[in-house]
């Protein structure tokens, strides 16, 4: 296919890729009248601030968007701090039979549970646990979720660091500990932090488990906040898409971050595991 | 037994990275086996109390549960081969570029980043048969909109549905299958260029069978997701009209949370984790062999 | 750096484990995200306001607001200290709600009370009713004295003129809410009554396939033909937009959206909307009741405080205020109140329809009948299915379903 063509149908998938979000965009941005005018208004409109207003400022939102934020970020440490161990001890420890393959298939499977089975049984886990309507719950539900992902990638990454690293420094009576946090974790940084951004993500978006284990707006997320404004009878626009570009944008500065490692650690992960 | 038990405890000994694992492993147990200990048990327990398979029974009787299992094959059969086809044309054009590679692929990226239920609203706003800019730009075509109601017709409903869920995943088969070509060593191509081959035969003979590993990843990990698939249904259509657009998992939520039945949701949950195992592991039989 | 990021990272998670600022008296009130539930809303900061305490209103959409009150209704674990329910969810939560210390008084209309206890009429109040919601027969005055049509006062007066109408001035003749669940049945309902049929027979079980049911069925569908295209996904905002836009000639909607056909930003045809009570067919007219209640659920540890709430936003004053905002109240006092004769011109029918309107069937698995009956509705609409097979099916689905919850 000639050049022109292909940049031609490049830059038309890239406008549908990008379209209904700018959409949504205006549509925060515009007046009542404008969002509902006709012929639509893509460019030619007086931006407003006002949803973002009554959204934030006066709404619940700012809210919603404090739970999700300390929600994400602390069960993302939270999964680093338990997985990442976990793939060391995988990935450099000789393990007995094939235990460390089952290990890693059986985490791997916990992935793969719908999340209907699961979600009746931890609400009254949870209920036993008084930890109901709280962002602990949260936390716990969303570390459990990025574990088996952060073991996945990071035993692939560790799979590449050379072994004689940190046999070099145990040598010199580092412990293996030390090891792994001075020597070799440095050295697959990129990674780590692509895995990071990874869990984030997925705790940033998620929803059924929010959606069940809030009660109040004290512990629901701004997946659940939005999604509570889409009433039976009329959806308030405005606010909504406010919340919704907001909700976004954490998520688009982080991957166009770490983009190019997420590739890397994708395709990493696909030949090992 | 007694010698199971001690090679067992000898094995234990061995294993130098448990601890390591540990913490991870015990969290993740406390989440997934209690949880499925306690469902299945449920599933056991009649309405009226007490053991009973009453709600395995009912499966077989059930027609909405038959529906919406067909609903979410149709569903998932659909989305995947589009967003297959989408994903590797794109990977393709976009590896093919020469310039400005990173910009094409951060926008093309977008869609599966956001949060599921922004999308959803967003093609909510975007469907809406009066205001919706959907409508507004057929109509400004010349189209008649009275009956493109999309997401509230019985018809078109499942159709939107797919839609969006193409829109949003497309990039997901995108980057993976993008991952996968980079991956490819340019020796093969090369020499297949020289040997005289077209560029159909160059995809069709040289890159497509290296790039299988990856396309069978690809398709598993999607397909897993498309079986499950929840967020968005709930935001565009709540599984209607009516049942148009109910796929299991919905069944299963409006059983468990609306009609209050949380052992026929709990069996339900089951047999569907049973089909998509099958159904996995049938998918890769399938690629290791062809 | 390191300090400040470790700082940060445990003041996050003490924040996660704890509940940041909370302190005093307060009280958590679940309300339906919408026009009637933000009437609840603003009573409920008023009061918090005057007696000095907080109030958090929890706004959920309709589906979800069920789902969230019958998981912590049924689990006891005391989220809500007020719940707003629409009355077809009574049933099946009533026996999770705190019996009232004290009898409501009589000025509260009939119908409207008697859904609020457990057993319906005769059993113990476990709810006050807050909206007034019976269905309203919305029609085109000025239309109908153009063409020297009367009054809707029969379904095949209102069938004929919506024709007449319709064809004369280019219109849809009737528009109704036909998307399958509770959109549907709440427009079928009425039509039902009127036609002389019932949902259920004495001895409780379905008795959808009878002339009567099925004579009003294929009525709907008449109705249907002269209605805007894609009407069977229609709700209650579609319902009004045709009619404030001057496509529809005639509706039944519920009196929340009465408010808004005099609203010069929203309407097209200001002053020209007429109120009627639900035509006759066979049997005089009947609205269907859709009223919506505030409880005080048993496992909420402000029983006192709540119930303080329930009776000071019911009462004449607060209703009168509410009915100001669009509220329709339930106490014939306030129905009777000239001022508020003087705003809306509909009380002495809403009153009327209030007075003489009938419940959805009072059974505890009543979502799942409305889901199975709303599905088959809709398709019989939608031609996918014919009347009498509809109904077939719609009384099987039923019938299983009543077996099953026994």
């Amino acid at each position: 296919m000639s050049k022109v063509l292909r940049y031609f149908a490049a830059l038309i998938a890239f406008v549908y890729a990008v379209a209904p979000v700018y959409w949504l965009l205006t549509i925060s941005l515009k007046s009542e009248v404008d969002q509902f005018a006709w012929p639509p208004k893509w460019f030619t409109f007086t931006p407003t601030l006002q949803h973002y207003y009554d959204a934030f400022a006066s709404g619940s939102f700012s809210r919603f968007f404090g739970n999700s934020v300390i929600v994400a970020s602390v069960s993302t440490l939270a999964a680093l701090a338990l997985g990442v161990p976990a793939a060391y001890g995988l990935a450099r420890f000789a393990w007995p039979r094939d235990w460390a393959q089952g290990l890693s298939f059986w985490v791997l499977s916990t992935r793969m549970l719908p999340p209907i089975v699961t979600i009746v049984p931890l609400f009254l886990m949870m209920r036993e646990l008084h930890l109901l309507n709280s962002l602990a719950a949260l936390v716990v539900v969303y570390t459990a979720f990025n574990l088996p992902f952060v073991i996945w990638m990071m035993r692939g990454f560790f799979a590449e660091v050379p072994k004689e690293l940190e046999e070099a420094a145990m040598l010199d009576g580092e412990s293996r500990m030390g090891a792994l946090w001075r020597i070799v974790l440095p050295l697959v940084r990129p990674g780590l932090a692509a895995t990071a951004v990874f869990c984030l993500i997925v705790a940033w978006n998620e929803f059924l488990f929010a959606l069940i284990l809030s009660q109040t707006e004290s512990a629901m997320t701004l997946p659940v906040g939005i999604a509570s404004r889409v009433t039976q009878y009329e959806i308030k626009w405005g606010a909504m898409s406010a919340a919704g570009v907001v909700a976004m944008l954490p998520v688009l500065i982080f991957a166009s971050a770490v983009q190019k490692h997420l590739v890397r650690g994708l395709s990493l992960g696909a030949v090992k595991g | 037994m007694i010698g199971r038990i001690a090679s067992f405890r000898a094995a234990l000994k061995q294993a130098h990275g448990l601890p390591w694992a540990a913490p991870a492993v015990g969290l993740l147990a406390a989440l997934s086996i209690y949880p499925m200990v306690f469902s299945i048990k449920v599933s056991l327990t009649g309405q009226a109390g007490g053991f009973s398979f009453e709600h395995y029974l009912r499966l077989l009787t059930d027609r909405f549960f038959l529906i919406s299992v067909w609903q979410t094959v149709i569903y998932s059969l659909a989305a995947l081969t589009v967003e297959f086809l989408l994903g590797l044309t794109l990977a393709l054009l976009i590896d093919s570029l020469t310039r400005g590679k990173s910009i094409f692929r951060a926008g093309l990226l977008v869609p599966m980043l956001l949060p599921p239920v922004v999308a959803a609203v967003a093609w909510r706003l975007i469907y809406n048969p009066q205001f919706g800019v959907l409508n507004g730009m057929l109509k400004m075509a010349g189209a008649d909109t009275s009956r493109l109601t999309w997401t509230s017709g019985e018809g078109a409903a499942m159709i939107s549905v797919i839609l969006v869920d193409i829109w949003e995943w497309t990039p997901f088969l995108f980057l993976l299958l993008s991952a996968g070509l980079q991956a490819i060593p340019p020796d093969p191509i090369e020499a297949a260029r020289m040997d005289g081959a077209s560029n159909w035969q160059i995809l069709w003979d040289v890159i497509l069978p290296l790039l299988k590993p990856t396309i069978a990843l690809a398709l598993l990990l999607r397909a897993m997701d498309l079986m499950r698939i929840f967020d968005q249904i709930f935001i565009l259509t709540q599984g209607g009209p009516g049942f148009a657009t109910e796929t299991t998992s919905l069944y299963i939520y409006r059983t468990a949370f609306r009609f209050y039945n949380f052992g026929y949701a709990a069996a339900m949950s089951f047999v569907g984790l049973l089909l998509t195992t099958l159904f996995a592991r049938g998918l890769l039989r399938f690629m290791r062999v062809s | 750096m390191r300090a400040l990021f470790v700082a940060f990272i445990t003041f996050l998670t003490a924040c996660s484990l704890s509940s940041c600022g909370k302190s005093g008296p307060s009280l958590v009130i679940a309300v339906n995200a919408g026009v009637e539930g933000s009437a609840l809303k603003a009573a409920a900061l008023e009061w918090a306001e005057q007696k000095g305490i907080h109030a958090e209103v929890v706004e959920l959409p309709y589906a979800n607001l069920f789902e969230k009150e019958l998981l912590d209704l049924t689990s006891h674990t005391g989220a809500y200290d007020v719940v707003m329910l629409d009355d077809p969810w009574f049933p099946r939560l009533a026996e999770h709600l705190e019996p009232l210390p004290k009898d409501p008084d009589s000025d509260f209309v009939g119908p409207a009370l008697d859904v609020c206890r457990l057993p319906y009429k005769t059993g113990a109040y476990r709810a006050l009713p807050y909206v007034g919601n019976s269905q309203v027969f919305f029609y085109r005055g000025d239309l109908f004295d153009k063409y020297k049509l009367g009054k809707p006062d029969t379904w095949q007066h209102v069938l004929e003129a919506g024709k007449k109408i319709g064809a004369g001035e280019k219109m849809y003749g009737y528009v109704m809410r036909a998307a399958p669940g509770n959109a549907v049945v709440a427009d079928f309902m009425p039509l039902l009554w009127a036609f002389g049929g019932e949902m259920f027979n004495s001895a409780m079980m379905p008795s959808l396939t009878s002339p009567e049911a099925i004579e009003a069925l294929k009525f709907m569908i008449e109705l249907g033909k002269i209605a805007p295209p894609g009407y069977t996904g229609f709700n209650a905002d579609e319902v009004a937009a045709h009619l404030l836009q001057s496509t529809a000639v005639m509706s039944i909607n519920w009196p929340a959206w009465i408010a808004a056909m005099d609203n010069p930003a929203k309407s097209n045809v200001v002053g020209k909307v007429e109120f009627a009570p639900m035509p006759a067919a066979k049997n005089p007219g009947i609205a269907e009741l859709g009223s919506w209640l505030v409880a005080v659920p048993s496992g909420t540890k402000n029983k006192t405080l709540a119930f303080e709430f329930i009776n000071w936003a019911t009462d004449a004053e607060r209703q009168k205020d509410a009915a100001m905002r669009g509220n329709p109240p339930t106490r014939k006092s306030v129905f009777l109140r000239q001022d508020l004769r003087e705003k809306y011109h509909s009380f002495p029918v809403q009153l009327q329809s209030l007075e003489t309107s009938r419940p959805r069937p009072r059974i505890a698995s009543w979502n799942e009948v409305e889901n199975a009956f709303g599905i088959y509705l809709s398709q019989a609409n939608s031609g996918t299915l014919k009347p009498e097979e509809a109904m077939q099916k719609a009384e099987l689905e039923i019938r299983q379903i009543l077996l099953r919850s026994k």
